[in-house]
C-alpha cells in the first residue's frame, strides 16, 4: 500500500491520519472540562443517605466534613475549576459513606450493649428473687 | 603526558555520568506522602482475625484505591485525592467489618437473654413448686400440732378422769369448799393424837394425790365428839389435824400447801347420843381446793 515512490499521496495520506488528532488535541486543550454533574450528585445522595442512618449522632465530624466537601466543590464549580470540583465532590461521597459506616457500627454495637443490659438485670432479678426465697 | 591526561579526563567524565546517572535515579519520584499510612493502616485491617472477613467488598475496594494512592503521581493534588479516597475507603471497611461482627455476636447475645429468660421462668416456676411444698408441709406441721393438741386434750381428759378416779379411791366428796375427804376414827387411839402405823392407807392415797397435782392445797380439819370437855377436844382435834399435816409433810408435801386446824365438837355430821353417831363425829376432814389440776 504505502510506497515510497509517491511521495505527495503519502503525505495526503498522513495528513489525512494526523488531521483528527489534531482536532481532537485541540479540542481537548481549549475545550472547558464539564462540570462533575455525577459525581456531585453521588455526593449530595451519599450525605442524605447518611443523615437518613442517624450520622449526625453517631458520626458527626464526619458528616460534617462531607458537607464541607461539598461546599467545596460547590465554589470549584462556581470558579469553573472542575477537576477540583470533581475531587472535592468524590471526597464528599467517600466520607459521607463513612459517616454512614461509622453510624450503623456505632448503632450495631449500642444494640448489642442494650441486649447486654437487659440480660444482666434479667439475671440480677432472677438472682436477688432465688435470693430472697432462700 | 597528553594521552595519560586524555584518558583522566575521559574517566572523569565517566564518574560525572556515573553520579548523574545515579542522582536521576535518586531523585526517581518517591510514593505520594502518606500513602505508606494508609497502607498501614489497610495491613492492619486485614490481619485483624476478627474484621478481616467482616466486609470483604469494601475491603477489596480500599485495597485497590491503596493501590492507586500509592502510584507514582507528579500531580501533586491528584496523589493527596488518591490519598485520601484510599485513607476513607479503609475507615469504612473498617466500620462495616465493626457492623458485621456486632451483628454476629448478637445472635449470641439474643441467645443469651433467651436463654436468661428462661431461666428465670425455670426457676420462678421452682420457687412456686417449693413455696408449695413448703405450705404444704406446713399444712402437714400445722395438722399435726392439732393432732398434738388432740392428744393433749385427750391426755386431760385422761387426767381429769384419773382424777376422777383417784377421788373416788380417796372416797372424797365434793362439797362448795371443795373436795372433802373424811379420814375416821381409826386413825387415832382413843384420846391420843398419834396416827397408828395400820391405819394409813387412805393418808398414803392422799399423799400420792397431793403429789401428782402440786397445784391443789388442802385443808386439814380435826374434830371430835362431845365427850370430855370443851377444851381437851379442841387441843385434841387440833393435835391429831397437826398429826395429819406432819405425815403428809414428812412424805413430800410442801407445808406451805398444808394449813391443819382444830375444831372440837363443833360441825358434828352425826348425833353424839349414840356411839354409831359419837364414832362419826371424830374425825379428821381434809378439804382439797379445787385449785387447777
Amino acid at each position: 500500500m504505502y510506497s515510497p515512490f509517491k511521495s505527495t499521496s503519502a503525505s495526503r495520506r498522513r495528513l489525512r491520519i494526523a488531521l483528527p488528532i489534531l482536532l481532537l488535541v485541540a479540542s481537548t486543550a481549549f475545550a472547558r472540562p464539564p462540570v462533575p454533574t455525577s459525581n456531585l450528585q453521588a455526593a449530595q445522595l451519599a450525605i442524605a443517605n447518611a443523615e437518613r442512618v442517624d450520622a449526625a449522632t453517631h458520626a458527626g465530624v464526619e458528616l460534617g466534613e462531607a458537607r464541607g466537601k461539598l461546599a467545596a466543590a460547590q465554589r470549584a464549580v462556581e470558579e469553573k475549576e472542575m477537576v477540583v470540583a470533581q475531587r472535592f465532590a468524590d471526597e464528599a461521597r467517600v466520607e459521607a459513606e463513612l459517616a454512614a459506616a461509622k453510624a450503623g457500627a456505632a448503632k450495631a454495637i449500642a444494640v448489642n450493649k442494650d441486649i447486654e443490659r437487659t440480660t444482666a438485670t434479667l439475671i440480677d432479678e432472677m438472682q436477688r428473687k432465688t435470693g430472697e426465697s432462700r | 603526558m597528553n594521552t595519560t591526561n586524555y584518558s583522566v579526563t575521559s574517566s572523569l567524565i565517566k564518574v560525572v555520568v556515573a553520579a548523574v546517572l545515579l542522582a536521576s535515579c535518586a531523585s526517581t519520584p518517591t510514593r505520594p506522602a502518606g500513602s505508606a499510612e494508609v497502607r498501614a493502616k489497610l495491613t492492619a485491617l486485614q490481619s485483624d482475625t476478627a474484621l478481616a472477613s467482616g466486609a470483604p467488598v469494601a475491603l477489596k475496594e480500599a485495597e485497590s484505591a491503596v493501590v492507586v494512592a500509592e502510584m507514582i503521581e507528579k500531580d501533586l493534588a491528584l496523589a493527596a485525592h488518591r490519598v485520601y479516597i484510599a485513607d476513607r475507603k479503609v475507615d469504612i471497611a473498617r466500620a462495616l467489618a465493626v457492623t458485621h461482627v456486632a451483628e454476629q455476636q448478637r445472635t449470641a447475645l439474643v441467645e443469651q437473654g433467651e436463654k436468661a429468660r428462661l431461666d428465670s421462668r425455670t426457676r420462678e416456676a421452682d420457687l412456686a413448686r417449693n413455696e408449695a411444698a413448703e405450705q404444704k408441709l406446713q399444712a402437714g406441721q400445722a395438722r399435726s400440732e392439732a393432732d398434738a393438741a388432740l392428744v393433749a386434750a385427750n391426755s386431760a381428759q385422761q387426767q381429769a378422769m384419773e382424777l376422777q378416779r383417784q377421788l373416788e379411791i380417796l372416797q372424797a366428796r365434793p362439797t362448795d369448799r371443795g373436795l372433802v375427804l373424811t379420814l375416821g376414827d381409826t386413825l387415832f387411839a382413843t384420846g391420843k393424837s398419834e396416827i397408828k402405823s395400820g391405819a394409813t392407807a387412805n393418808l398414803d392415797k392422799l399423799t400420792a394425790f397431793l403429789n401428782e397435782y402440786p397445784q391443789r392445797t388442802a385443808v386439814i380439819e380435826g374434830y371430835t365428839d362431845s365427850m370430855g370437855s370443851e377444851e381437851m377436844n379442841q387441843s385434841l382435834s387440833q393435835r391429831r389435824a397437826d398429826a395429819v399435816k406432819g405425815y403428809l409433810v414428812g412424805r413430800g408435801v410442801s407445808s406451805e400447801r398444808l394449813s391443819a386446824s382444830g375444831r372440837g365438837e363443833n360441825s358434828p355430821v352425826a348425833d353424839n347420843e349414840s356411839a354409831a353417831g359419837r364414832q362419826q363425829n371424830r374425825r379428821v376432814e381434809v378439804v382439797i381446793s379445787p385449785g387447777a389440776p
